[in-house]
């Protein structure tokens, strides 16, 4: 039994991991689009966890979590001067 | 518009002259229509009461979903202990005097978080609630002038209905003030006419009494003048 859904309109959890090089270069690359995927997320996440009636700590937290890690991965390369020992 | 204007002027007035690359924008300008289309009238979706659930602050709870069918409750947690042990041995994770920093700093925020987080909530709410009741008064208060005035309106509107009321009285009044006049003037007629016939009558009893009073005097004159004449 064939899909009818065409492959264009897939979304990510319902694509086959074999298509998955195939639905990433389908989609659009132009700066247009890239705003607009951007755009997408940040209203996805603000609607669920930041534009509710009560609110709680996670909607932020989870924001400075990610900028955390994201600090962290990028000054990993001077981090790895002061590991305690050289081979693990 | 001015531009329409102007383009019809400039035809009829100057029809020789065709300058296509003068009157071009002014053609555009004048053609272009906006908001051709409807506007939406789905009503607008209330906010949602909790945001999506998270769990520890940190993690949302779909990642949980995902894993239960595989590995049951305890999965995510043996995951994050061991990615934490492997970061540790291999030293992605470097221990450094600011591990320390960091864990006093988020041990002190996890404990504020965990004492007052909830009086903080309730407060935001009640700021909230207050903002969303002064806008209920305001909406309330104006609904009810609007109303006030419709209610008004209608009341004005049926006593139109109840103004033959008003012509009534005014065609009565003037009908008694008419028959007051005729009756005043038909008063007057009738004392005039008494008036004068009064007049003639006196005329008439003047002209009696003079007459008896003329003839006594004659008569007395008379028998005067006949008794002194006997006399003598």
């Amino acid at each position: 039994m064939a899909s009818v859904v065409p492959m264009k309109e897939k979304k990510l959890m319902d694509v086959k991991i074999g298509e998955l090089p195939k639905w990433i270069l389908m989609r659009d690359f132009t700066p247009k689009g890239i705003a607009g995927a951007f755009q997408r997320g940040y209203y996805r996440y603000y609607n669920k966890y930041v534009n509710v009636k009560k609110g709680s700590v996670a909607g932020v937290s989870m924001v400075l979590a990610a900028y955390v890690l994201f600090n962290y991965c990028c000054s990993y390369k001077e981090l790895k001067h002061e590991r305690r020992r050289k081979y693990h | 518009m001015l531009s329409r204007a102007v383009l019809s002027t400039v035809a009829t007035a100057a029809p020789c002259v065709k300058n296509a690359a003068l009157l071009g924008p002014g053609v555009l300008q004048a053609t272009r229509i906006f908001h051709t289309g409807q506007p939406s009238q789905a009503p607008v979706p209330p906010l949602p009461e909790y945001g999506g659930k998270v769990r520890h602050g940190l993690i949302p709870e779909e990642f949980f979903q995902f894993l239960y069918p595989k590995t049951g409750v305890t999965g995510p947690y043996v995951l994050g202990t061991g990615l934490i042990l492997y970061f540790l041995s291999k030293e992605i994770y470097v221990v450094t005097p600011e591990t320390i920093s960091a864990v006093s700093t988020i041990g002190l925020l996890v404990y504020v978080v965990k004492k007052y987080g909830a009086s903080i909530g309730e407060f935001a709410d009640k700021l909230n609630e207050q903002k969303i009741a002064q806008l209920e008064e305001a909406k309330q208060a104006s609904m009810k002038y609007i109303q006030d005035a419709i209610n008004l309106e209608k009341s004005q509107q049926a006593l139109v209905q109840k103004r033959h009321y008003l012509f009534d009285v005014q065609r009565n009044n003037i009908a008694m003030a008419l028959e007051v006049t005729y009756r005043d003037r038909l008063h007057r007629v009738y004392r005039e006419v008494k008036n004068r016939l009064d007049y003639q009558i006196a005329v008439q009893n003047m002209m009696r009494r003079k007459e008896q009073e003329h003839m006594i005097n004659w008569v007395e004159k008379h028998v005067v003048q006949s008794i002194s004449a006997q006399q003598e």
